[in-house]
């Protein structure tokens, strides 16, 4: 039995989604039109006004929005409401220099917290869950955006944020928490600290966790759901279209429904901004269509995946996206190759190792060296050294198939490298120290 | 059988972490019979023969080491020259492969222990005992 939050929007029907959008995506381009001088500028230049755009058919006209022209804007550039009208603000962690800050009106927090409502009612969640916040509250959007749907759902909301592990393990258990929320890297974090401390699945009662905010693996997610005993979900947003909650994933777990009557999606090609066909790989482009202060047109995010309409078993008829296959700024070119650190994760959770990892890329003598660090696998330790050499040459081959470059694998000892309780901190790049 | 445990340790080759294993076992009053470590560019194996091996065991584990437990052959020979390479004889006759062998102080001065790890314990027990070599066996060990 599904249950929808708003099942009207969730499973109305493509030409009634086509209306609503249409209405939305023609109010929406006449507000920042009126009110942002940024984004008005842009059009102009390309010679666009707001009555060229008539319905959603019209979306490809209007220019894209990217993090750089976010970064020029900082930090009221692309504000379209007084600050009068708006009453909270997020943020990105800017670790890349490139902070980005977002603002809300009342009314988008509303709006935002619903989305985020639509993906705890999806994966279960009724009033009767107790549901365990443990992504980080504050200027990080995870926190606040899956605290306001669960208070929108009616859970009993457990405010934790993130770290301290073994409290959140005993505040799982006293207060038998049945929802976890939190970055799939906490989550796995977590379970190995619940099989540390002597504890199992049986000492819990979690049955769902929504995970987002970093990529993660389909080997992760059957890693995660075997350590706590649940059925793990994806949630997707970024901080520039509001934050979790632009799409979430169903009990098919097959993909992330859109929330379309708020997101319009558009996949491009990253090179030449061309609108691609479903089905094709590219880059994500989102327009939100009712966010009042911050609402970003055609915003690249960066991400790469691939939308599909395929009838979806849980009824809900909102566009779906795959898992995307991890950001583009999370890509490495190494040697002339794009590697994206799922795929070493992939690997290692295949071949029974734990996916916490450190990739170090590095240029020797004008070479692209890249070696990776893993924790070996204590039911496999030998007491002979070609025996563990063995290990690490067998991984650095079943690497070599999935990535196309032959890395140097190095065994260090079990839980010796760095726990993340948020985002993981998975590559260390030094050759920009080169440059 | 009258093999001996032997303990293996992994380490990182970092400073400090032999010194790790080592004080976790000072702190629970464990006394080393044998002690050897191999190394790698990237990590070592602390291989030994421990007065206590199940408390051993169980005290790395506690302290989140990996850790094995496998079973080698242990000798006692007189300290002469030639004795060594007699027993290595005797065993590559018999096509016992040794993958690798450290001396360790047994309780006489006129005798050496070797620890040897071959590819085939029972194999090699029977060879050497009936070529009249002195095996260790656990009571042997843990009374030293």
């Amino acid at each position: 039995m599904e249950n929808y939050w708003n099942q009207e929007i969730e499973c109305m029907s493509r030409e009634d989604m086509k209306k609503l959008q249409d209405e939305r995506l023609v109010a929406q381009v006449k507000h920042v039109y009126e009110n942002v001088k940024y984004y008005r500028d842009l059009m102009d230049e390309k010679g666009v006004t707001p009555d060229d755009i008539r319905s959603t058919d019209d979306l490809h006209k209007l220019p894209f929005l990217t993090k750089a022209d976010l970064r020029d804007a900082y930090p009221y550039g692309l504000l379209a409401k007084p600050l009068s009208e708006c009453t909270e603000i997020h943020s990105t962690s800017g670790t890349t220099g490139k902070r980005v800050v977002a603002f809300y009106t009342k009314n988008d927090i509303d709006l935002w917290h619903d989305c985020c409502a639509r993906a705890i009612t999806a994966v279960g969640g009724t009033k009767d869950d107790v549901c365990q916040v443990c992504y980080g509250y504050g200027l990080f959007t995870g926190g606040p955006g899956l605290d306001g749907g669960s208070h929108k759902v009616g859970c009993l909301t457990l405010p934790m944020s993130s770290g301290n592990t073994e409290r959140q393990i005993q505040f799982m258990r006293d207060m038998g928490a049945t929802i976890i929320c939190c970055t799939p890297s906490y989550a796995a974090y977590i379970g190995e600290t619940l099989h540390d401390m002597g504890l199992t699945t049986d000492d819990i009662k979690l049955k769902a966790g929504i995970f987002g905010a970093e990529p993660w693996t389909e080997e992760m997610r059957r890693s995660i759901e075997k350590s706590l005993g649940i059925k793990a979900y994806d949630i997707y947003g970024l901080t520039e279209t509001s934050g979790p909650g632009v799409s979430f994933e169903c009990s098919e777990q097959t993909g992330m429904h859109i929330n379309e009557d708020h997101f319009i999606p558009e996949i491009i090609d990253p090179d030449t901004g061309e609108v691609l066909p479903e089905g094709s790989v590219g880059e994500l482009v989102f327009t939100s269509i009712t966010k009042e202060a911050f609402p970003l047109l055609r915003y690249r995010t960066r991400d790469l995946c691939v939308l599909s309409r395929k009838k979806c078993s849980c009824g809900r008829t909102l566009i779906k996206m795959a898992k995307p296959m991890g950001r583009s700024d999370d890509m490495m070119i190494i040697r002339g190759v794009n590697v994206f650190p799922s795929q070493i994760e992939a690997v290692l959770i295949e071949q029974g190792y734990s996916p916490n990892y450190l990739i170090e890329v590095d240029r020797v003598n004008n070479n692209d060296t890249i070696d990776v660090s893993v924790e070996m696998n204590p039911d496999q330790l030998s007491d002979k050294v070609k025996d563990m050499q063995k290990q690490e040459r067998l991984l650095a081959e079943a690497m070599k198939a999935m990535i196309g470059i032959n890395p140097k694998v190095h065994l260090v000892t079990p839980k010796s490298i760095t726990r993340s309780e948020g985002k993981a901190v998975r590559v260390i790049d030094r050759r920009k120290l080169h440059d | 059988m009258s093999n001996v445990k032997q303990i293996s340790v992994f380490v990182d080759n970092k400073p400090n972490n032999l010194a790790g294993v080592l004080n976790t076992l000072r702190e629970n009053r464990i006394n080393l019979r044998a002690l050897s470590l191999a190394d790698t560019s990237d990590f070592g194996i602390v291989r030994m023969i421990a007065n206590d091996t199940e408390k051993t065991v169980d005290v790395l584990r506690g302290a989140s080491y990996a850790v094995t437990v496998t079973e080698v052959v242990a000798i006692s020979i007189p300290d002469s020259p030639g004795q060594l390479s007699r027993v290595l004889n005797i065993l590559g006759e018999e096509n016992v492969n040794v993958e690798y062998l450290y001396a360790f102080l047994g309780t006489s001065d006129k005798a050496v222990s070797f620890v040897i790890r071959v590819d085939d314990n029972a194999h090699a027990e029977s060879v050497l005992t009936n070529a009249g070599v002195i095996q260790l066996t656990e009571n042997d060990i843990a009374e030293m």
